[in-house]
């Protein structure tokens, strides 16, 4: 069994390994774990991806729906991003409503993709009052490893890119590709053994501080942030991660430019 | 909208829209392994069907009064995904995926020798990524995959396939035009190395000389799709 039934001999273990700059699978600190990203899996879907980091696979899966426009908003369509951590994906996830957890992954994922603008509502009406589109993201984990945000976030937008409006479906003209006019790409770090580190795994999480996520957009423009579980921490650190975000965000914006490309 | 024999399934040489006989089942691949973090996993691509089943346990029972003292408890979940049908499906059950948990959890309660872990529990969680009809049956095959791969004790494995009938043709493993437009669904789990049977539905119309052509379809698709599931399982297991 890989959950520790003790994880205070976890963190104690962490904390030793992080005296002499290490990890617990022997990766650096801001190494993440091999990313293999792919595009248009999931044939009922209007747009889909698959990320596999390590150990953790999530899906995203893209689906179109006609909708009125909101009366104060008539002539914009609407763009909807949930996530879902059903139990299959590991031991910890038990059934029943959404946890506050997956609630806080869906809403960060959402916040990242929605404040970016990189979906411009304003482009998904049809007739202003009557009918529009509604974008609906949903991001899903088939195993959970740790660092499910970074894995939703990268999903979320690959299959956003990879999305086809299917118009004739509703007999409302040709498909056409969804117009994405930016990619916001997240990167999560953790406080392991004292330390922040890049892309916790499981057991990083769980003999782990606090995180923190920060989506950017192109040009490196910060889109969200997000400080979670108990912890404290000082600007110096947080300076050095954004520093290496900047860095870290752009590659993850050139994988997902070179999955849609092929 | 569709109603019986108004669309044409059959063409003249007797072989369906996608060019199969009526004896003939669609392309399966099993594999297991595919959830790497559960104790046993398996994916089934049937058709444009894919399917993953993960199994968590045997592992302590809470709460408590949920405990059997003397067998363990098997709790089977059956979920579609929201992005897994052409209508986008609200998260959360439904009174249909609450029925095929049942018929599932059911099914293999007869094959896994649940008195060897008196007072814990197996988790099964399946979920449907893609669909295109036969989703219970791919559900209930993939999940006996997930249980043999994570060395959960059984008597036999459990492959489940269906038969039904379009145009007045008795056919084996409906695609999803021959299950809108189709006029019966006859839903079997079978037990492969005995021939027996742990699951079994039916709705729609079927003759009685019907009812046994499409028996015996289901009977020798299962012998086919056990030979590829004891391949995976062979393969598989680390």
């Amino acid at each position: 069994m890989s959950i520790p039934l003790v994880p205070e001999l976890l963190r104690k273990h962490l904390a030793d390994l992080a005296e002499s700059d290490m990890r617990i699978d022997g990766r650096g600190r801001f190494e993440s774990r091999a990313i293999s990203l792919e595009v248009g899996i999931l044939p009922r879907a209007e747009g889909s991806a698959r990320v596999r980091m390590g150990d953790t696979i999530v899906l995203a899966g893209v689906k179109f729906q006609l909708m009125t426009p909101y009366p104060d908003r008539p002539n914009q369509g609407g763009l909807m991003c949930s996530a879902e951590v059903r139990p299959v994906a590991g031991r910890s996830w038990e059934p029943g409503p959404p946890s506050p957890q997956s609630i806080e992954l869906g809403r960060v994922v959402d916040r990242g993709i929605r404040e970016s603008g990189c979906i411009d509502v304003d482009e998904l009406c049809i007739i202003p009052g009557e009918r529009a589109w509604q974008v609906i993201l949903d991001v899903y984990a088939v195993s959970d490893d740790g660092n499910l945000f970074d894995a939703f976030a990268l999903a979320g937008i690959a299959a956003l890119r990879s999305a086809v409006v299917p118009a004739e479906r509703f007999e409302i003209g040709e498909d056409y590709p969804l117009s994405v006019s930016k990619t916001p790409t997240m990167c999560s770090y953790h406080k392991v053994g004292g330390r922040y580190v890049l892309d916790a795994n499981k057991k990083e999480e769980l003999g782990g501080d606090e995180r923190i996520h920060i989506t950017l957009g192109d040009d490196g423009h910060v889109h969200s942030l997000q400080k979670g579980l108990k912890g404290i921490f000082t600007a110096a650190e947080f300076d050095e991660i954004m520093e290496h975000a900047i860095e870290r965000c752009a590659e993850l914006r050139g994988m997902v430019n070179n999955a849609i490309k092929e | 909208m569709g109603g019986y024999g108004d669309v044409q399934m059959i063409d003249e040489k007797g072989l369906r829209m996608d060019g199969r006989k009526p004896s003939e089942c669609r392309p399966i691949e099993i594999e297991t392994g595919v959830v790497p973090v559960a104790d046993g996993s398996a994916r089934v691509r049937w058709g444009l069907n894919e399917v993953i089943a993960a199994v968590y346990g045997p592992m302590e029972a809470h709460p408590r009064k949920i405990q059997r003292q003397d067998r363990a408890v098997l709790d089977v979940r059956y979920n579609m995904a929201p992005f897994s049908t052409t209508d986008r499906i609200r998260p959360g059950f439904n009174r249909r995926s609450r029925e095929i948990s049942k018929v599932t959890a059911e099914a293999l309660e007869s094959v896994v020798l649940l008195e060897l872990y008196p007072r814990s529990k197996i988790r099964v969680e399946i979920e449907i990524l893609c669909a295109e009809a036969g989703t219970r049956c791919a559900g209930i095959t993939a999940a006996s995959a997930a249980l043999a791969h994570a060395g959960i004790p059984m008597t036999d494995l459990v492959v489940s396939v269906a038969s039904g009938k379009v145009n007045g043709v008795v056919v084996c493993d409906l695609n999803k035009e021959e299950d809108n437009y189709g006029e019966a669904d006859l839903p079997m789990g079978i037990l492969p190395n005995s021939g027996e049977l742990v699951f079994l539905q039916m709705d729609g119309d079927l003759s009685q000389e019907d009812f046994k052509t499409a028996w015996d379809y289901n009977m020798e698709a299962a012998s086919h799709i056990h030979e590829i599931m004891a391949k995976a399982l062979k393969g598989g297991v680390a």
